[in-house]
This record gives structure tokens, sequence and C-alpha cells, in this order.
């Protein structure tokens, strides 16, 4: 027993550092998810208070360029719109009917805190459960794709954001059509990684490169880049570094985008591939 | 006692609210990124018992991941770096020891001591900090130059910061 506390005394240093550090450890290995999202979730809602209010110093002084941005989205949408095409049948106007149902919709959140720095790097949007954002919804920018929905408390939601290792979109060349799976590299939030396109596809710089729609997240069509460079893997595989159109450093307003097919979607693929 | 505990607590405040605010938001090219809040592990007091050195690491570590959302990350690796110091700082040790009374600042010990000892301890916690946050050693040159550089630019933070917090 004396030996024992003799011991204790001798090394406490060591012994509750190994305390310590094994916490740690244990922290970051995390026994089960539920203890994850947990700790993400507190850490949202509490980082979330906070970021906002720096937010709006920051939106204050990126007004003019959110301004800008605006403008264009007002004037790509202004083009889609009815009346600025001629009309080749005068009488008929589109109506949401149940030939034409509602596939998509879109919602409109701001983005209170971002990181790129990291390996793992997440979004947080003033939105939550309370205002229709489940996990698995796809983020979009004005300029392009941003991530995808992870989890949800009742007013913010935490974005898997396109610049995070574990992200995964199916991604396809607009001219050609050939998709394959479009990765972050974990270097530069500017780039990423288009993998799995055949050799014997044309490409070259510049080409537009979409969502493929595959998967459900995303609609169909979406921008994420375009190809900056490329090269053979391999052999038989293009590895193609794709230059993302949206800017992670200067995320403002967001939009999540609900698929109302997805569910339908999902049950179909999980039977049949059974 | 209690004048320097306040002084301690508003140390650690100043620097979390610096890192989350200020150097969180900077960024060089991307990925090199200085976490400027291990300089409270660096200035506590030569004398301070180790239990409240490792449990003060820890708890600095803890309030940055719950910020930043990384569990464990940041407090794996300054409890690691406070179970160092005691180290590193015996083997820069000056001849005659740390006197009591004496705090570990460029104006007692002079700039090159104070530049081993936090380059030496910023390059531990940063190592242990990226990799740990990859959890990988697949791009293990890419993790170093982000770990080294961001060493650097840490380093060089926090000493020419002395020259402005502790002016004579």
């Amino acid at each position: 027993m004396r030996n024992l506390m003799r011991f204790l005394v001798k090394y406490h240093f060591l012994i509750l550092f190994l305390l310590i550090e094994t916490f740690s450890l244990f922290l970051l290995f995390r026994a089960n998810p539920y203890q994850k999202v947990r700790f993400y979730n507190y850490s949202h809602s509490l980082s979330g208070r906070i970021s906002i209010r720096i937010e709006n110093i920051k939106d204050y002084l990126s007004l003019r360029n959110e301004n800008r941005k605006l403008a264009e989205e007002n004037a790509r949408l202004y083009n889609r719109l009815g009346s600025s095409f001629t009309k080749v049948i005068g009488d008929s106007i589109y109506m949401g009917d149940s030939l034409h149902p509602r596939k998509y919709i879109y919602l409109t959140a701001k983005v209170v805190n971002n990181s790129i720095n990291k390996q793992y790097n997440y979004l947080t949007l003033d939105k939550g459960r309370l205002s229709g954002i489940r996990p698995e919804m796809a983020v979009i920018g004005s300029e392009g794709i941003v991530g995808i929905v992870k989890s949800v408390s009742d007013k913010y939601a935490s974005v898997l954001s396109a610049v995070n290792r574990d992200f995964t979109v199916s991604a396809k060349i607009r001219k050609n059509g050939y998709f394959g799976p479009l990765k972050w590299n974990g270097n530069n939030p500017e780039y990423a990684t288009l993998v799995d396109i055949p050799h014997h596809v044309k490409i070259e710089s510049g080409d537009t490169i979409v969502t493929s729609g595959f998967g459900g997240v995303f609609p169909e069509g979406y921008r994420i880049g375009i190809i900056s460079d490329f090269r053979l893997k391999g052999g038989n595989y293009y590895e193609i570094k794709v230059k993302l159109s949206t800017d992670f450093r200067k995320l403002n307003y967001v939009q999540v985008i609900r698929n109302f097919a997805r569910t339908e979607i999902d049950s179909l693929e999980k039977a049949s591939y059974r | 006692m209690i004048k320097d505990l306040l002084k301690y607590l508003f140390q650690f405040v100043i620097l979390i609210l610096a890192q989350l605010l200020v150097f969180n938001n900077i960024e060089l090219s991307g990925y090199i990124n200085p976490y400027v809040y291990v300089l409270f592990i660096l200035l506590l007091p030569f004398q301070i018992p180790k239990v409240v050195l490792l449990g003060s690491a820890f708890l600095i570590g803890l309030v940055i991941d719950l910020f930043m959302g990384t569990p464990g990350v940041h407090s794996s690796a300054s409890v690691l770096m406070a179970f160092a110091r005691p180290r590193v700082l015996a083997l820069f040790s000056p001849r005659e020891g740390y006197q009591p009374g004496t705090l570990p600042r460029i104006s007692e010990f002079g700039l090159e001591w104070f530049v081993k000892y936090t380059v030496m301890l910023v390059l531990l916690h940063h190592f242990t900090l990226f990799y740990l946050e990859v959890l990988t050693l697949h791009h293990f040159f890419a993790t170093f130059f982000r770990a080294l550089l961001s060493s650097i630019l840490t380093s060089g933070i926090l000493i020419i910061s002395q020259y402005f917090v502790f002016r004579k």
C-alpha cells in the first residue's frame, strides 16, 4: 500500500497526463456516433450564437459584394421568367398540377460559421429543423455547390462543406455527360478532384463540370467548377483537377434544396439492390 | 494570489477570443493556420502545480475544440504540450535554474531562450494537432509542410507579440 502511494506520488504527473490524454483521444475517436452528434450539436449551438454577432459585422463590410452577386442572380432568374420568352402558343401558361409536380423547393439561409482551413470543414446555417431543413439536403450558393446538410438543431443546421475530406458528389462533364465522383483533396479550398473519367473521353481545360443528379441530393446540372488541369492515372482513367466556382472564403447567403422525390428514389433503390 | 489568478483568467479569455475572432480568419494560401492560443500554456509560471498545468491546458484545448467543432483534437495537442513543458524548460534551463518569482518572459531570460522554448513546444503542438486532424498518414508530406509552416508562423507571431504586450 505504501509503495503504491509512493508510486502514485512519484509519477502523478505522468499518470494524470495519461488519463487526460486518453480522455481527449477518446473524444477524438469517439465511442459512438451518438456522442459525436451531441458534441457537434452543442458545439454548433454555442458557436452559432456567437458567430451570428461576428457575421453581422462581416455582412455589413461585404454589402457591396453581396449586392453585385444578388444583382447577377436576379438577372439570371429574370432570364428564366416566362415573360422573357416569346410565346409560341399564345394561350398556354404553366400551372403547377399533378402532371408537373414540384420536384425541388429552395430555402434561403445565411452562413453564420464557416471554415476552410481544416481538413474536415463544416458550415453553420442560421436555419434549422423549424425552417424545414433536414439532413441530406443539398446546399448551393449563387456561384455553385456548397455542401450537404449533415445535422440540424431547431435553429441551426450544420453543413458538410464541399471542401471537407468526407464530401463526395457525383459530377459530370457538361458537354458530353461522362460522370464520376468528385472529392476535395484536402489541400487548397479552390480545387477539387474528379476521377473515373475513362481515357477515351475528350476533355480540355475550361470545360464546365456540373452535378450529375445521381444520388438524389443535388439536382442535375448545377455548376461545380471548370477543369483546370488533368492527367491520366494508371493509364485508363483521368484524374481531373477542377477549379471550384464557389469561393468558400466569401460565402454569405446560400440556398438549401429540398428534393421531394428523394424518399421515393431512396426506397426504390434500397428495394432493388437487395 | 487572487490577482495572479485573475491575470491568467484574463489571458485565457483574451487568447481564446483572439484565436477565434482574428487568427481563425487569417489563412495564408488556404491551409496555413496559426494557433496562437498555445501562448497561454507558454506563459504560465514556472512553479505552477503540474496538476493545474495539465488541467488548464486541457481546458483551453477543450474550449477551442468546442468552438471549432473538432472534438479532442486541440485538447490532446495542448495536453501533450503541457506535459512536455517541464522537460523542455529543464532542457533550456539557465545555469542557476529558474529562480522563484521569475516568469517565462523575454525580459527575464533573453530572446534566444524564449525562441528556443517557444519553437520547440509550438512544433510539438502543431505536429500533433495537424496529424490528429487528418488522422491519416496518406498525405504525409502535405500535412508535414502545413504543420511546419504553421509552426513557423505561430512562433513568429508569439515572439513578436511579446514585445508589444510585455513592454518595459
